[in-house]
């Protein structure tokens, strides 16, 4: 049916097919053209914020005009949780308000993500035995159950509904091989945003520091996003309200903007997108950015902003200890500061 | 007689195209010399769309000039309408024929103005471009120094490689190619390879008409392309 070059092409077709879909990790075909599209997970996180924004972590209230959290990123978790455990049990001993996870948080297999939700179960025991008040009474089959009381709200919850204040952005090794299905089982919204409230003056207004999640995991915000943004998603409770002022803006995105050295992967932002980019977050007055992606350390200032990009914290790319972490602190005078925090944590390989 | 008449039609078309905004760039790809006109005048208008600009308009303007059949200088301009952005560049390179191929060791030097976010951008590329009859292909290395916010940050070294295909002899009268490339006419990325369809096709002796389909996403090379930019060009190239 075919002649000798013709079969030739088919083969090299077919060959060319098979090499590209066999990839584990990446999807040498999203070169050209995504599998998982920003501008549907920016619908879909959206709808999600809307519906549930009061639910995510709005208002957190700053102990006395305190507080500190701490930062994260590609912990690239795959069957061992130690990093990340590890991560998340500092948060709880040291007093974190929240976390914020900078993406790349699992590879893209349904039992890297089981392991991420047992860890993350195993993290809110611990952080609701230590907020709130357990409360064990006998089940229907005469068993042990235990529930936490949040004293302040008189609200239960049950293990699995402890609003551990673990905030996370989608990477792109989070999306590809259509991980998208996966992240959103655990955390369902990419794009978002919350407030610390850190106190009040006399004449009643209240000040906030605000925390703006971006999803850059695709190398672009994509036109949804870039339309949100245009739309004031981020700017509309406070533009409406005189009684709110904002004191520091924080940006939690996956990819980098600056290249950490010469060696390092470049920014996949365009250009354009760059300026737009850099632009913007001066015009929201920004403190400190922070991105991941590159798997290296990177700080600068850019405009009276502080940039930074953190080291990857997974063991594979990290296997020794080192300073993989940062913590904030918001200080009650409006001063901030941030230190990089040591993981101790080494793979039993090691 | 007719000569000076084609050059009064091309130059009334290149007025036409450029009424509105000025002079702009050009850059359609390394035409190898003819051997004959020593001047070539490129001219094309551009609309495009972009997730952050959405719908713009865009004129470019170059000039060639072979000094010799190896060395070759020229200037570029171009304005984008809706973004903008606008565009300055002096270019100049050598040609050594090898056999039926060319390669050709080109340097550029641009400044680019995008205004609507205040920030001046210079780069430098060098280049070195290998054509056949049916197949170019290049690389090269560019400097890249932006000012914005009072700050200037100079990317470390980006890589630029490009490759298109014509399924007809490059000097034919007309053709049709597809092109991959991580740059285009006054931009150069680290990844984002753009890739698109183009043609050109004589209208005269001296009047070519060319055109380009280029699609830019973003995120390539986080295995997640994603639509970031469409446009379109078309222009006319003379040469005497």
């Amino acid at each position: 049916m075919y002649g000798k070059p013709m079969k030739k092409y088919i083969l090299w077709t077919m060959l060319a097919v098979l090499t590209l879909t066999a990839c584990d990790k990446v999807s040498p075909a999203g070169i050209l053209i995504a599998n998982t599209d920003v501008d549907d997970r920016i619908k879909m996180s959206r709808d999600y914020y809307r519906v549930h924004e009061r639910d995510l972590f709005l208002f957190k209230k700053a102990h006395d005009g305190e507080y500190t959290f701490l930062v994260g990123a590609d912990s690239h978790l795959t069957t061992d949780p130690g990093r990340m455990r590890e991560m998340l049990q500092i948060g709880i001993d040291d007093d974190d308000l929240f976390y914020a996870h900078l993406g790349d948080i699992a590879d893209t297999k349904a039992e890297y993500y089981i392991t991420l939700d047992e860890v993350i179960t195993e993290a809110k025991e611990k952080y609701g035995k230590k907020h709130y008040k357990p409360v064990t009474y006998m089940d229907d089959y005469d068993y042990p159950h235990t529930i936490y009381l949040d004293t302040v709200s008189q609200k239960f919850y049950e293990v699995k509904e402890i609003p551990l204040p673990f905030h996370p952005v989608v990477g792109n090794h989070d999306i590809t091989n259509n991980g998208w299905a996966l992240w959103t089982s655990l955390f369902h919204s990419s794009f978002y945003m919350g407030y610390v409230l850190v106190g009040s003056d006399d004449q009643g207004v209240e000040y906030l520091d605000r925390l703006i999640f971006l999803d850059s995991a695709s190398g672009t915000l994509g036109e949804e996003q870039i339309d949100e943004i245009e739309s004031h998603f981020f700017d509309n409770d406070i533009q409406n309200n005189a009684n709110l002022k904002i004191r520091h803006t924080f940006i939690f995105g996956h990819t980098n903007i600056f290249r950490p050295s010469a060696t390092e992967f470049a920014s996949t932002f365009t250009r354009e997108e760059t300026y737009y980019l850099l632009n913007k977050f001066d015009q929201w007055n920004a403190s400190i950015v922070f991105s991941g992606h590159v798997h290296a350390w990177d700080e600068r200032e850019v405009g009276g902003i502080t940039y930074l990009t953190l080291d990857a914290m997974s063991e594979d790319n990290n296997p020794g200890p080192g300073d993989y972490l940062v913590r904030v602190h918001a200080k009650r005078d409006g001063s901030l500061s941030w230190e990089r925090v040591r993981m101790n944590y080494t793979p039993i390989s090691q | 007689m007719m000569k000076g008449i084609r050059q009064w039609v091309f130059v009334a078309t290149l007025v036409c195209c450029l009424a509105n905004e000025g002079w702009a760039q050009t850059y359609n790809g390394i035409h190898k010399y003819d051997g004959t006109h020593q001047n070539v005048v490129t001219s094309y208008m551009m609309l495009g769309d972009n997730i952050i600009c959405d719908t713009y308009f865009g004129v470019a303007a170059s000039y060639t000039r072979h000094l010799t059949d190896r060395w070759h200088v020229g200037g570029d301009m171009q304005a984008q309408m809706g973004k903008q952005f606008y565009s300055v560049d002096v270019q100049g390179g050598y040609r050594l024929p090898v056999k039926w191929m060319d390669f050709y060791l080109d340097g550029k030097l641009i400044y680019n103005r995008y205004n609507l976010w205040g920030t001046n951008e210079v780069m430098a590329n060098l280049s070195l471009t290998w054509e056949t009859p049916y197949f170019n292909f290049r690389i090269g290395e560019t400097y890249i120094h932006y000012h914005m916010l009072h700050f200037g940050y100079t990317e470390p070294l980006t890589l630029a490689l490009g490759a298109g295909v014509n399924i007809r002899p490059r000097w034919d009268s007309w053709n049709i190619g597809l092109f991959a490339r991580n740059y285009d006419d006054f931009y150069y990325e680290a990844y984002n390879i753009n890739w698109g369809v183009n043609f050109w096709a004589n209208l005269m002796k001296d009047v070519q008409l060319f055109g380009e389909l280029n699609l830019r996403p973003a995120g390539s090379l986080s295995q997640l392309a994603t639509e970031y930019e469409k446009s379109l060009k078309l222009g006319l190239k003379y040469v005497w």
